[in-house]
């Protein structure tokens, strides 16, 4: 299987490991992985935050380079960036672009929903020890259903035991947000501190997410507050051998 | 302005605001949509289980219940319920089975009737006796309908509502009871339990401005 | 800029994020076991939503059929185009009813348009008779909750404040105090002259407007007094008596866990026979105020579906943290951050559609499916396009995003930036991250650097 791998800005300059697990992960099941250098941003923050001409501009451009692969299908680390792939079609009126925006978005697949669904594989031979809990990026999880499929690979990981975040759970929005995590930061942190005490609750080694930008969030508080808790990538703990 | 401006206004702002935005497929005709009322089976068996179903539900409301086989016995349960209560004035509706119960309780209290009081009286009174015209099973919910009886005040402002039901008429689920109002009443009102509200620190406190104690006389029988 | 204030004063309140925790989080899990009872949740949401869009595709026609349905059971009908107009129908019907007090039940529609301060300025004093308004109105505040409006207080600052305005000893019993109010509201309801209540549901087909409670007092203020006036939201009309179905199986269980409320009353026109109870006048006042506007786009248009029900309230994990007081409006949370621009106007309430971080968990549990986080990015990309200022540093905002969009066209540019940024080790200004939160230092390098540097050429294991 081919795929074109879409890194997604904010992993491939603020999180290259989550973006270099992922490709190890897809090599290992038999994946070719492209990449093509052409690729910047989804425009996601720009949409986010009203400017959806630079979104569109940098949506078109995705499509283009997109459109141009032969891959299989493209994949990403990102929930979030995913579903700003497959929302494209909403930031054009012109019909030719909604269906070359719907196109692409078929084909874009965020990497634990396409390592459960497309290739069929729970267990990706990942070891790592320690006590694992997940947390729930919104996009991923609302926008595209994505809950079980993370929860089932990490369950396959050797030496890995996970466990539930405590209340308010892993589902709660960990205040990162985009452009609000400094818009409204008194607010963004005191999301992140009800998250960041469940964790501290949970008596795990590592949260894991499947969005970078939550992690950046996590992990920035966690550490100012001194925890010993490691904040890691999806892709990091799959990657991971013994 | 004058109304009639003002409705020609706010009716032309909405059509010219409809017409403004893109058309869509046109939705599917609107007799297809509405609730879903559900039509119980008739039968002994339907019945039984519906009648079972309404005194648990009932229960789970925080609404008293005591079933009862003639107008004696409920005269019975009736001056029962209101010597524990301690109620001594009670004010029955003009409904003539709520009328003859009443006669038949032998307790020391006065009985009144509506008509007869004064605003000041209706509030000085312990308790409210009335029927009901439907009970849902699903919600442990009473239906009183304005143009059968006088019920309205009497299920409100005394703290105790007593209520007179025939298990003829408690039906399955809201959708049933809907299908069964006309608005020939121009009150109809549903109770489910006594009055309540969690608006201090959200702890729950029972009988507000409506009663604080409901009880349904469920009446078996022909 | 107000919002940022009002959100630091309530971040810093101790007391009051305790209560918005535990409210929040018990309306939640109450929600929850409650839809449990319904075989087709998602099935009643969709019809509910189906029937509301049907509704507001076809307003004019369903609000003429009400009104004409209302009129021919007796009811008077009003229309008024905006908060003034409104003020003036309700202020004239209590003169000329010769009112000095009017008892009033829960309705929004009559906080939006200020109504108790006109009333009050025509010398009629307007008394809140459900508990949490009755307590808010005393200690001349504003709700902070739709459903529970006082949830901002202890019991311990109603007792003080029930102490002084009501002369009771003061008690920590919650039963104490609530029976105080009964008895005090108890007498204003037994004199009223003039009741004003809200307004849930109104049915064209019959002409019926219902009305949903809990404590009784909506009951007492549209049956004892002699005139009753009740003040609608025009969105608030659904096509048939049997549609109240699906939205009450929704609503109660939407908003506080419970299978129904306590009441519903059911009210069509006025009485038809002398001796019947109730009022000799019925009143439908049926309020526009900029709701009319938002029919012309689709997606502003489905936040008049909402049945304030307040479930979007309990699940937002911001509105969790500031409550309700911070968003300035009578509509709070993120319905009032998509409703309060459209009402309003945008450049009073230009902060709200930003005070999200857009996770969606409101869309999740709205009963009628507002997709509440696609209306906020709508008015996001509004105020963008309009160049209405939010707050300070709203130039720089537009600065940065140029600059961004500018590099990110150009790849090469990117790369090359980024490497900069990297050896030059360059902190862009960003305390407002890392005023609370370390930032991640840079690895050295990025993922395109390793793809260019050597991990492009690598194959799997099976290549």
């Amino acid at each position: 299987m081919r795929v074109s791998l879409f890194v997604t800005c904010l992993a491939d300059q603020l999180w290259p490991s989550a973006a270099v697990g992922a490709v190890d992960v897809l090599r290992r099941l038999g994946c070719a992985v492209e990449f093509d250098e052409r690729q910047t941003c989804c425009g996601q923050p720009a949409f986010n935050t009203g400017y959806r001409p630079a979104a569109r501009a940098l949506a078109r451009r995705l499509i283009e380079i997109f459109e141009a692969s032969a891959a299989d299908a493209i994949v990403s680390p990102s929930g979030s960036c995913t579903a700003m792939v497959h929302h494209y079609d909403q930031l054009f009126d012109d019909a030719r672009w909604r269906e070359r925006a719907q196109g692409v978005a078929e084909r874009t697949h965020e990497l634990s929903s396409f390592l459960v669904h497309q290739l069929g594989v729970e267990d990706v031979g990942a070891s790592f020890s320690g006590r694992l809990t997940w947390h729930d990026a919104c996009h991923g999880l609302r926008d595209l259903g994505i809950r079980d499929e993370p929860r089932r690979l990490l369950r396959h990981v050797q030496g890995a035991q996970l466990v539930e975040l405590p209340p308010p759970g892993a589902e709660t929005c960990c205040g990162f947000g985009g452009t609000f995590s400094v818009k409204y930061p008194e607010i963004s942190v005191a999301m992140l501190d009800e998250k960041v005490d469940a964790i501290e609750r949970a008596g795990v080694d590592a949260v894991v997410s499947g969005d970078a930008s939550c992690l950046m969030q996590i992990a920035g508080r966690l550490s100012r507050r001194g925890s010993t808790v490691r904040a890691l990538h999806l892709a990091e703990v799959l990657a991971s051998r013994p | 302005m004058r109304s009639g401006d003002a409705r020609r206004e706010i009716l032309h702002a909405i059509r010219t605001n409809l017409e403004s935005s893109p058309p869509v497929q046109s939705s599917p005709s609107p007799e297809r949509r509405g609730g879903q009322g559900v039509r119980t089976p008739e039968g002994r068996g339907g019945q039984e289980v519906r009648i079972k179903h309404f005194t648990e539900q009932l229960a789970a409301v925080g609404a008293q219940c005591t079933t009862v086989r003639s107008e004696t016995e409920a005269a019975a349960a009736l001056a029962r319920i209101l010597a524990d209560a301690g109620a001594r004035r009670v004010v029955g509706s003009d409904a003539p089975l709520v009328q003859r119960i009443l006669a038949a309780v032998g307790n020391d209290i006065v009985i009144d009737r509506l008509e007869r009081l004064s605003r000041d009286e209706l509030f000085a009174c312990d308790a409210g006796v009335t029927t009901a015209q439907w009970g849902i099973a699903d919600t442990g919910t009473l239906v009183l309908e304005s143009a059968r009886e006088r019920s309205r005040l009497l299920s409100l402002v005394p703290p105790i509502h007593v209520a007179v039901l025939s298990v003829r008429c408690i039906c399955e689920s809201l959708g049933d009871a809907l299908a069964r109002l006309s608005v020939a009443s121009h009150a109809i009102t549903f109770i489910t339990g006594p009055s309540r509200t969690s608006d201090i620190e959200l702890t729950l406190v029972v009988g507000v401005h409506g009663p604080q104690t409901v009880h349904v006389l469920l009446m078996e029988g022909p | 800029m107000t919002f940022e204030r009002d959100a630091r004063t309530a971040l810093a309140d101790g007391q009051l994020r305790g209560a918005l925790r535990q409210a929040t989080t018990l309306f939640g899990e109450r929600r929850r076991a409650a839809l449990a009872t319904v075989p087709d949740w998602e099935g009643a949401r969709d019809r509910a939503r189906a029937i509301k869009d049907e509704t507001l595709e076809h307003l004019d026609r369903y609000l003429e059929e009400f009104a004409a349905n209302a009129e021919r059971a007796g009811a008077c009908v009003h229309w008024a185009r905006d908060a003034a107009a409104a003020c003036d129908i309700i202020g004239g019907i209590a003169e000329r009813r010769g009112a000095r007090t009017v008892v009033k039940s829960k309705s929004m529609a009559s906080e939006e348009i200020h109504l108790n301060a006109a009333l009050a300025r025509r010398g009629i004093e307007a008394v809140e008779t459900d508990l949490g308004e009755y307590i808010v109105q005393l200690a001349g505040e504003t709700p902070s909750h739709i459903v529970v409006p006082a949830i901002h207080k202890t019991k311990a600052q109603i007792a003080a404040l029930f102490a002084d305005k009501l002369g009771i000893a003061p008690s920590d019993d919650v039963a104490t105090l609530a029976a105080a109010a009964r008895d005090a509201l108890r007498r204003r309801f037994a004199e009223a002259d003039l009741g004003i209540s809200g307004v849930n549901f109104a049915v064209a087909e019959t002409g019926t407007i219902l009305i949903l409670e809990n404590e009784g007092n909506a009951r007492m203020t549209t049956s004892l007094p002699h005139t009753h006036v009740a003040l609608m939201g025009i969105e608030k009309v659904i096509p048939r008596f049997a549609d109240l179905d699906v939205f009450l199986q929704l609503l109660p269980r939407s908003g506080t866990g419970q299978v129904l409320t306590a009441y519903q009353s059911l009210i069509t026109g006025t009485k038809r026979r002398a001796e019947d109870e109730g009022p000799e006048e019925l009143h439908i006042v049926l309020l526009d105020n900029g709701r009319s506007r938002m029919l012309a786009s689709r997606v502003t248009r489905q936040a008049l579906a909402c049945i304030r029900c307040g479930a979007c309230l309990n699940a937002c994990p911001v509105y969790r943290q500031i409550g309700g007081h911070a968003y300035g409006s009578v509509y709070p949370g993120p319905i009032g951050a998509v409703l309060s621009p459209q009402l309003f106007g945008l450049a009073r309430s230009a902060a709200l559609p930003y005070a999200s971080s857009l996770c969606g968990a409101c869309r999740d549990v709205c009963p009628v499916k507002i997709d509440i986080p696609a209306l906020l990015l709508h008015l996001r990309a509004q105020v963008v396009a309009e160049g209405v200022a939010v707050g300070k540093g709203h130039l720089r905002e537009r600065l940065a995003f140029w600059i961004y969009a500018t590099v990110m066209v150009r790849p090469r540019l990117f790369a090359w930036l980024m490497r900069a940024v990297r050896s030059l080790r360059i902190m862009p200004p960003l305390g407002a991250w890392t005023k609370w939160r370390d930032l991640r230092p840079l690895a050295p390098r990025s993922f395109r650097e390793q793809w260019r540097a050597g991990l492009g050429d690598q194959r799997g294991p099976d290549a």
